[in-house]
């Protein structure tokens, strides 16, 4: 952090203006939030300064629009909110932010430091509330502690494994006088994290790739945070074995590229999910073994050793023991890991040529695809493929939880990193909008798609006001089954079909479009086939405004492939009662 | 308290004496489900530093993954595990992936 020393540096000032100034010196251009109460003080001097300040219409959707921008631009996002109620909103975002491993500062008032404990109005500890889910967190009530604890937090939510940091003031923190002084150094003893690669763990990792036969890139969203693209592309094509992408990791390596073979997981294709089953070793980049991707643990690539490189050191054998630990910033970690791959295939180099043929196999034998509807309505998967297709690569696409969101991870290719945005650890359903939200003002000047369902986006549509308010013009792409789509669909499979609670059919109640124009959106609405295509031209024509397209889609369109929750990879269902035709494929 | 299937091992963890490191300790322990047999907090010659001695339950996850999650605290400043029957014999377990 410690960018510049800033002239305010020695300036008496009010709490509150330091927190302004220190938010100007950690470089922050941007914050979502709305004010109350206790973060009252705060308010005032945020009306004098550059830092650009979007008044949202709910916390939740500040919480997830500085999560939005912080994966898109790969630095911290910043919201901020009032005490109690305020405070309680950002709650899903900071935990969101957690499990997906974004750089996310909260600020949030307190009530004044005499009255905490006395359960005084909006009174709530949040602190203790999201110790669970914060990287770290902060209650101030000096304000002589302001200074530092901001450019603790800015270091802190973005270096290592990048992290949520929560920053609660008192009030009487804010209204007190202090001399600013921001930090030229910060030295925390509790946190070193560990960037550089131990160089013995790297030849190690070296030479056990050289002596495998059937290995594979198991790559995850870490490669992005690293910004490591680059760098795995190099060593990908160095060794020429097969990649997988996890849902945090879509974008980190070409879709189009002939080496990767899509995503590994509950619903991911074949043929990711048998190059994990079937290989002799993962090379584990950034990735963290988790459930939806290995499926049942104990069945989980029984034959493969493991090199495990993580920036985090409790990653590595928590879920899954490591052959090799590489402890490290995952692009570093790359980096080292060509010469030392070169060296080692200098001395042995494997013939992989048996293992890409039958995973190659694998590929064009089990490829994503879906059927039309027979009764001629459209088809969800069909929209996305379109959407991502017309819109091109160039494209950020957010999305909230459920079918929608991994049809969006399916049907659309992704060649470039940070162009993908969604609730990965967490499963947020609302996540999409406001994410969306953020990522168009961290990335102004590209084209945002929200890929929504119906459920998710009457969670926290109200934001769509903040974005026409605001020249955010956003698209967002209602993928409208009149349903809770993957909850009907694990009712239809392991609920006998009795759908409990999962239908939204309410005789067009809300009327999407009407509602998308009464928040000063362009409202559209498309349900034939025949119409889509120029639906989307008509929403990509429209870049002054938000644009909300209700998509009509078919109701019982499910995801496959599908390993169920619980169960082994090996029992990857590609449709319903459906597995793949193992004998044949001699892996 | 000890079972055939479960070990015990002390740790001797200093951390910053500051409000809320009880809690983030002792929710650490609460959330990833590992077992605090009993944990003491006392002074240091450092006043900014105090001192935990924790006696934990390993089972069904090792001390290593214990230690991580600890260490990844940020009040958290150092972790040795104290040998039984070996009081003064004190083995730094931090994992150790420096050069």
């Amino acid at each position: 952090m410690a960018k510049h020393v800033p002239t305010a540096n020695g300036t008496e000032m009010t709490g509150a203006t330091a927190l302004v100034k220190s938010l100007e010196a950690a470089g922050v251009d941007v914050m979502f939030g709305l004010p109350g109460g206790a973060i009252l003080p705060a308010y005032d001097p945020i009306f004098d300064s550059t830092i650009r300040h979007i008044l949202v219409r709910h916390e939740q959707g500040a919480g997830h629009a500085a999560t939005g921008y912080a994966q898109v631009t790969g630095r911290a996002g910043v919201c901020i909110a009032t005490s109690g109620p305020g405070a309680t909103n950002l709650v899903t975002p900071l935990m969101d932010a957690a499990m997906d491993s974004v750089p996310l500062i909260a600020i949030t008032g307190q009530v004044p430091s005499a009255a905490i404990g006395t359960d005084a109005f909006q009174e709530a500890d949040i602190r203790g509330i999201t110790m669970p889910f914060t990287k770290h967190s902060y209650l101030i009530t000096d304000p002589d502690e302001i200074p530092r604890a901001f450019a603790e937090a800015f270091h802190i939510a973005t270096t290592g494994r990048p992290g949520p940091v929560l920053v609660d003031v008192a009030k009487d923190a804010l209204q007190k006088m202090t001399k600013f002084n921001w930090p030229t150094s910060i030295n925390l003893a509790g946190y070193k994290p560990q960037t550089t690669p131990n160089a013995q763990a790297i030849t190690d990792a070296a030479a056990l790739i050289a002596q495998s036969s059937k290995p594979v890139f198991y790559v995850g969203g870490g490669v992005i945070k690293a910004d490591a693209s680059g760098e795995l592309r190099k060593l990908v094509e160095l060794l020429g074995a097969p990649v997988v992408t996890t849902l945090m990791a879509r974008g980190a390596f070409p879709d189009s590229h002939p080496l990767h073979m899509g995503m590994p997981g509950m619903h991911r294709t074949v043929a990711a999910v048998t190059a994990l089953q079937k290989a002799d070793l993962l090379i584990t980049l950034g990735a963290r073994f988790d459930d939806r991707v290995t499926g049942k643990l104990s069945t989980f690539a029984v034959n493969a050793k493991v090199i495990h490189a993580d920036i985090d050191p409790a990653e590595i054998g928590k879920n899954r023991h490591a052959d090799v630990a590489v402890v490290g910033d995952v692009k570093e970690t790359i980096s080292a890991l060509i010469p030392a791959l070169k060296a080692a295939l200098a001395k042995n180099q494997p013939d992989l040529s048996a293992w890409l043929r039958q995973m190659n196999s694998l590929k064009s034998t089990y490829p994503l695809g879906y059927d039309a509807p027979s009764d001629g309505s459209l088809s969800p998967q069909h929209v996305i493929e379109r959407i991502g297709q017309i819109s091109g690569t160039d494209t950020i696409f957010t999305a909230g939880v459920g079918q929608h969101q991994m049809w969006a991870s399916q049907f659309i290719s992704y060649e470039k990193p940070r162009t993908w945005l969604n609730s990965g650890g967490a499963g947020t359903m609302g996540y999409g909008v406001p994410a969306a939200m953020g990522a168009k003002v961290g990335a102004p000047d590209t084209t945002v798609w929200a890929i929504d369902g119906d459920g998710c986006f009457q969670m926290t549509n109200q934001e769509l006001v903040t974005c026409a308010l605001n020249n955010i013009p956003i698209k967002v792409a209602i993928i409208n089954n009149e349903s809770l789509g993957m909850v009907r669909q694990w009712q239809t499979l392991f609920y006998e079909g009795r759908y409990s609670n999962t239908s939204l059919d309410s005789k067009r109640v809300p009327n999407f479009p009407m509602l998308a124009e009464s928040m000063g959106c362009v409202g559209l609405s498309c349900e034939r086939p025949e119409d889509l295509d120029k639906t989307i031209e008509k929403a990509m024509s429209i870049n002054d405004q938000p644009v909300v397209v209700d998509f009509r889609v078919h109701r019982d369109a499910m995801v496959w492939p599908m390993v169920a929750a619980g169960t082994s990879n090996d029992e990857i269902m590609i449709a319903r009662a459906t597995a793949p035709d193992w004998d044949s494929q001699e892996l | 308290m000890t079972t055939a299937s479960r070990r015990q091992h002390t740790l001797e963890v200093l951390v910053e004496n500051s409000p809320g490191v009880l809690a983030r300790v002792a929710g650490l322990f609460s959330r990833r489900a590992f077992n605090i047999d009993s944990l003491n907090v006392g002074p240091t010659e450092n006043p900014a530093i105090s001192k935990m001695m924790i006696v934990v339950g390993v089972e069904g996850h090792s001390l290593e993954q214990v230690i991580a999650q600890l260490d990844k605290l940020i009040s958290v400043i150092s972790i040795k595990e104290i040998l039984t029957g070996e009081v003064k014999a004190v083995q730094d377990t931090q994992p150790d992936y420096q050069n």
